[in-house]
């Protein structure tokens, strides 16, 4: 793995850590994110990835040096970014964002699309980009989600800095914690055992949820049923199961 | 660590040029096909109303004195000849005009169907009508099902690469009316609420080095996955009490189609270096809204890779071994493919089988 020049990437028992070394987003940070997900996709045995920060700072964001005014858009390097978003969002592990200082914009999404988000008492959270002329990503699409539409447009709106209190109380982190490696340490500890494959479906159905009849969501939900009930921890389940109820 | 798409080979391989579909001229909402035959049972009138399926061209019967169809098996088999002659002559032209060609400059015609069994094939009776030369060489897929198109694009993709340059016609042609049965149960229900009638065909050839390589797909390899113990899942059988044949769908055979999915999708990719994320295509059969759930969640691909296999059924149903080219039509329709994007094409049907192969354009 690596060398990477804008991340760390370790991985130690069933955790792979990856730490963003680099407070702002670049192409060659999207660049190193995707071949670490591509890492953790095809080959790390480890069953839980760990987003965090370094130097008290989380993530703060797109590097607008990377634009130039007299260049045109790119708008196919957001995609990109997105891209990686969405991938994340999807990995065969069970994922971890824990924030230690300031989230911004772009900081805020990475946070977003893990299934755990943990910060210190001291972190931040702020969706600046509207106040900078331009848009927080698929941001738009994720945080009303999180924290319903009527906070999201006051943080985007207002660039309003969120505490980790009040993150707390609106959704937008789970947990506050007072050291940040014992945090970590509990809320990997926390997923117990990982099963990729229902991991995958069911965070699938939820994210699709909002978006979908139920009348075709009860279609998917029996095919990715079917799917989970054919894997082996469910077999391991029920065959449990039986000599319990043996016994 | 191998970042982004791994290199392709570079020699070249034949191409889908182009396709062309057809349709009876008649189109029906699943309203109207419950109007006309009038099924009592709620069962049967629930399944002709799930939102996924909207319309279907058909080649209808009028009803009887008692508001059913009345086909005679000899009928049917009529039926499924006129049709594949009135929609193959709409489909081939459709699939040759824009490439400047003639009937008459095909070297090679393989024919697929499964709704009506006629000796001599649909490929003669298409040589006899439609102007191909009378020394075209032919092949029919006879009875294989909704699979069907793969497993004939497999040995004309094999011709065409032996043959470079030379031009090769494919026509996937299914009456699925010619199958029904009408009968107030849901079993019967379920084909018939389900299958529509349609033709593609579509221009295969190796592209020689000295011609412009078109944006159009090349067709890579092939990976096939049979389940023998679903041999009966889906099976054509004689209808004593009709005097007819009639499909038989398994209830739960979508699923199992759908867990065995990611297995040829797997080898296939592999056998590249490839993964799912390098796949920016996918062409997958319209089997019917069970399935194509079953896939998105097995082989992890999002509702929108699966767009037009989608919107294929909804606007037709389920077309037969044609479907992925429909699909594929209207792939290219929408302008969004790119030179080196990979694409896999895969179809399911009786056997039960899987088959898949491997593009890029």
């Amino acid at each position: 793995m690596g060398p990477f020049e804008t991340l760390g990437y370790a991985e130690a028992g069933r955790v792979a850590t990856v730490t963003l070394k680099r407070p702002l987003t670049n192409m060659r940070l999207v660049r190193e994110l995707t071949a670490v997900c591509d890492h953790l996709e095809d080959e790390s045995p480890c069953e839980v990835v760990v987003l965090r920060g370094e130097g008290g700072v989380f993530h703060r964001g797109i590097d607008l040096t990377d634009f130039r005014p007299d260049q045109e858009v790119d708008i196919h390097g957001f995609n990109k970014w997105e891209k990686l978003c969405a991938r994340i969002e999807r990995l065969p592990k069970a994922t971890v964002a824990a924030v230690d200082g300031a989230a911004l914009g772009g900081g805020v999404q990475l946070a977003l699309v893990c299934d755990v988000r943990i910060c210190t008492p001291g972190s931040t959270f702020q969706v600046d980009e509207v106040h900078r002329g331009f848009l927080p990503g698929m941001a738009t699409w994720r945080l009303a989600r999180f924290v319903g539409l009527g906070r999201a447009r006051r943080m985007l709106a207002q660039a309003r800095v969120v505490g980790a209190e009040e993150a707390h109380q609106i959704g937008l982190v789970d947990e506050v914690v007072d050291g940040l490696d014992a945090g970590v340490a509990a809320a990997v500890a926390a997923f117990g055992p990982v099963n990729t494959v229902a991991l995958q479906l069911g965070r699938r159905l939820l994210d699709e949820s909002s978006a979908t009849a139920f009348e075709d969501a009860i279609g998917n939900f029996l095919a990715a049923q079917h799917r989970a009930c054919t894997q082996p921890p469910f077999q391991a389940t029920l065959a449990g199961a039986h000599r319990g109820s043996k016994g | 660590m191998v970042a982004g798409r791994p290199e392709a080979p570079v020699h070249e391989r034949p191409r889908i040029l182009s396709v062309g579909t057809a349709h009876p001229p008649e189109r029906y909402t699943q309203a109207e096909v419950l109007a006309r035959f009038a099924p009592p049972s709620p069962e049967v009138r629930a399944l002709f109303q799930s939102a996924h399926i909207r319309t279907r061209h058909l080649y209808l019967p009028p009803a009887d004195a008692d508001g059913q169809p009345a086909e005679t098996q000899a009928e049917l088999l009529q039926k499924h000849r006129r049709g594949a002659l009135d929609m193959a002559s709409r489909a081939i032209p459709a699939a040759l005009d824009p490439l400047g060609l003639k009937p008459e400059d095909v070297d090679y015609l393989c024919v697929i169907s499964s709704t009506g069994f006629m000796l001599p094939g649909l490929s003669a009776m298409f040589i006899r009508h439609f102007g191909f030369r009378v020394n075209c060489q032919r092949a029919d897929i006879v009875g294989m099902g909704c699979n069907a198109g793969l497993n004939g694009l497999n040995p004309v993709v094999g011709w065409a690469a032996l043959n470079p340059g030379r031009v090769a016609l494919m026509i996937c042609c299914e009456v699925n009316s010619a199958l029904y049965i009408h009968e107030d149960n849901v079993s019967v229900a379920v084909v018939n609420s389900l299958f529509g009638d349609g033709c593609a065909a579509a221009v295969v050839r190796a592209v020689p080095p000295d011609e412009p390589a078109p944006l159009a797909p090349q067709v890579l390899d092939f990976e096939s996955h049979l389940i023998p113990e679903t041999w009966a899942a889906m099976h054509y059988t004689w209808a004593e009490a009709h005097g007819k044949f009639s499909f038989v769908l398994d209830r739960d055979v979508p699923y199992v189609l759908g867990t065995h999915a990611a297995t040829p999708v797997g080898n296939l990719l592999a056998r590249h270096g490839l993964k799912r994320r390098h796949i920016a295509h996918w062409l997958v059969h319209s089997g019917g809204m069970k399935v194509i759930d079953a896939i998105k969640y097995t082989v992890g691909v999002t509702a929108h890779d699966l767009r037009h296999t989608t919107g294929v059924l909804r606007d037709c149903g389920n077309l037969g071994s044609g479907s992925f080219l429909f699909s594929l039509r209207r792939l290219t329709d929408e302008g969004g493919v790119r030179r080196g994007d990979l694409g896999v094409m895969m179809t399911m049907g009786p056997g039960s089988t899987i088959e898949t192969a491997l593009l890029r354009w």
